[in-house]
């Protein structure tokens, strides 16, 4: 799911400004990377404000607070130097989530044995941090729990949290209305986190 | 204690710009007050190593500035502003700052994070890549600040850091200067009495080449009661100091 | 500086995280001339004082190549040489623009650096010194004229050199400096074609060896003595 543009939300109540304020943050987003190719850090600087808090929100759910920090700083070099290679789409959201969940992997990958880090967690998720990492083996049996692969809760996990969909384009893609998407968003949530809750305490139980 | 001066004092030709200073001085803010002319920017000058004392001793950072070697390293972890800073003008605030880190002998590879800080610190941040040229009087200031800071010095010396700052930035930079009054000595030396008041923990006050007062900000204000003249409690203070002296 | 600081989570610095990025995005290489040059020295600092240098920087160099080819050349079509007689006035302008209190408008503040001004002051003038020797003596076989005037400049010039750091450094101004020390040459020149008859006495004549280094060793204890400290406002 796109994450929440910044400064959406102080607008989402007043009526008349929704969605020019939306819309206007995006384009903006979309110049400042594109001036980011031209080596314009004041740019950069602007982008970390507007999108380091969210970024660090959600790392930090998946990673203690040093590595949030050190991930951060390699998400915004990496912007930093590979900004001309960004399409402007308005999706510059994702864009960034998509560095820093490189990076991240890149920090947990060396921080520990295999270990990988999956799922993008829902901000306010109350799962445990290490439990959010999951070994490969107990990952392939997390997921066959979502029926076989092309599968309505199979396609729905892979497009809205492997791909970074938005919901709106989920369903376009799957030709369904919005709200079935959701709740098969929904239920595939609750089949891979029983599959999870299953796994470690089955793990527990042998130790 | 990072100063120690006894009975210091400097002649230019016949002039006795400083006549005769002891001061003691350690962590926190030291705020050097004065008329021109007092001698105020001369013992800042003493204490930055720039110009040698005529006569009396002088300890700085518990070592002699009059030895080469403990001289270099008193300016390792000096900080500096000068009254006036001359700028080069095709640098741009980060070469500038670079530059003197260098001098200032600190390690190459501790000096890119430094300089960052230091711009953040003088909030200048959007202006990092702008060359000093395009800069306004108050930022070019700020950037003598950031020199200054760089390396985190254990002894600050300011010469008049808010001349050309607007009310705002003077409020930012008392900020910045209790935060460094933390951990290391600052002296500035200003003529702007209400940021002394603000900022420093400590006052002295300097007539004639002498030091004629020194105490706590609040001291300063009860000399001032029913004596002095001006509009704010410290004002009144001051020159009621002065006027003693002088009498 | 952060737009919604309250999104971030309360344990994680992102002024912290931004002055990382900032740092590695504001950093600067230094070329490799500095970095041969910081190795030679023993001191970053003094590798980067010396090659911003305004008499190294390459326009004075170019403007520098360009003098002297022309003297080059004229000496080629003319007959006359020329290169001793204007190397050692270049190189006098650029020894007062090497360093100084006149030219650099930071000094106050270099007096109180780590890396001592005197040797900012010492490197630079050497460098600038032997630069514009080379640059002379090339011109100077280029113009393929007799031995003694293609090196005879070189002690005149250190001379003239000498003069004219120490008149822009009591005086702090560099202009005069170069100034005192292209007048001093002119003087010398033709005081020398008065008493011997020729331009190039001047710089054949070997009496004048031992007064043109004298010329030099004073001036250098000029300079020593002025740079002890410098003068301020008070």
């Amino acid at each position: 799911m796109a994450p929440p543009v910044a400064g959406c939300e102080k607008y989402a109540l007043s009526v008349n400004l929704v969605r020019t304020g939306c819309n206007r943050g995006v384009m903006d987003d979309d110049e400042l990377i594109a001036r980011l190719a031209d080596g314009d850090d004041v740019a950069l600087r602007e982008l970390f404000s507007r999108h380091a808090p969210w970024l660090a929100a959600r790392l930090r759910a998946v990673l203690p607070a040093p590595d949030v920090e050190d991930v951060l700083q390699e998400t915004f070099l990496a912007a930093w130097r590979s900004a001309a290679t960004y399409a402007p789409q308005g999706v510059a959201g994702g864009w960034l989530w998509g560095i820093a969940r490189r990076q991240a992997a890149l920090v947990l990958r060396h921080g520990g044995p295999a270990t990988v880090p999956l799922l993008d967690q829902e901000p306010g998720s109350a799962e445990d941090p290490a439990e959010a990492v999951l070994t490969r083996a107990q990952l392939a049996a997390a997921m066959t729990a979502l029926g076989a692969p092309g599968g309505p809760e199979r396609e729905v996990w892979r497009l809205l949290y492997l791909e970074d969909h938005t919901v709106a384009e989920v369903a376009e893609l799957m030709g369904v209305p919005e709200g079935t998407v959701k709740s098969r968003a929904y239920r595939a949530r609750r089949l891979l986190r029983a599959a999870l809750r299953g796994a470690t305490s089955a793990e527990r139980d042998a130790r | 204690m990072n100063i120690e001066l006894t009975d210091l004092t400097r002649r230019f030709g016949r002039n006795q710009a400083v006549a005769g200073v002891s001061l003691e001085a350690g962590p926190g803010v030291l705020g050097l007050l004065g008329p021109n002319g007092a001698g105020k920017t001369t013992l800042l000058r003493m204490m930055a190593t720039v110009v040698p004392p005529s006569s009396g001793r002088m300890r700085l950072l518990s070592r002699d500035p009059g030895a080469h070697a403990q001289r270099r390293e008193i300016r390792r972890r000096l900080g500096y502003l000068p009254q006036n800073l001359g700028y080069y003008p095709a640098f741009t605030v980060v070469e500038f700052i670079e530059y003197f880190a260098l001098l200032k002998e600190m390690p190459p590879s501790r000096i890119p994070k430094a300089v960052a800080a230091a711009v953040e610190g003088v909030d200048l941040g959007t202006k990092a890549r702008a060359k000093l040229r395009t800069l306004s009087g108050g930022m070019l200031r700020r950037v003598g600040i950031a020199q200054a800071i760089v390396n985190d010095p254990e002894l600050l010396l300011l010469d008049e850091p808010t001349a050309g700052l607007d009310p705002e930035q003077r409020v930012a930079f008392r900020t910045l200067m209790r935060d460094l009054g933390e951990r290391s000595t600052v002296v500035v030396s200003t003529h702007l009495v209400e940021d002394v008041g603000a900022a420093c923990t400590e006052v002295a006050l300097m007539d004639a080449g002498q030091i004629v007062f020194r105490g706590t900000p609040a001291e300063l204000t009860v000399r001032g009661k029913d004596h002095g003249i001006g509009d704010a409690p410290l004002e009144r203070g001051y020159s009621a100091v002065l006027a003693a002296a002088r009498s | 500086m952060i737009e919604r600081p309250d999104m971030a989570p309360p344990d994680v610095d992102l002024d912290r995280v931004w002055t990382g990025v900032a740092a590695q995005v504001w950093r600067r290489e230094p070329p490799r001339l500095e970095r041969a040059a910081a190795r030679l020295l023993r001191s970053p600092g003094l590798a980067r004082a010396l090659l911003t240098t305004p008499s190294l920087l390459a326009p004075w160099l170019i403007a520098s190549v360009v003098v002297l080819g022309a003297g080059t050349i004229a000496t080629a079509g003319t007959g006359e040489p020329l290169v001793w007689l204007i190397a050692p006035a270049l190189a006098g302008a650029a020894i007062a623009y090497a360093y100084g209190p006149g030219i650099d408008p930071a000094w106050e503040l270099l007096c109180s650096m780590a890396v001592s001004d005197r040797m900012v002051l010492l490197v630079r003038a050497l460098a600038v010194f032997a630069l514009n020797s080379v640059l002379g003596l090339a011109a100077s076989a280029a113009s393929g004229t007799a031995a003694a005037v293609t090196f005879g400049w070189l002690i005149p010039m250190t001379a003239v050199c000498a003069l004219a750091l120490a008149v822009a450094t009591v005086t702090r101004s560099a202009n005069t400096g170069a100034a005192a020390g292209s007048a001093a040459w002119i003087i010398t020149v033709l005081a020398g074609q008065a008493t011997a008859g020729k331009f190039t006495a001047v710089v054949t004549e070997a009496v004048l060896i031992i007064p043109y280094l004298a010329v030099a060793a004073c001036c250098a204890a000029i300079v020593v003595y002025a740079t002890r400290i410098p003068r301020g406002t008070s």
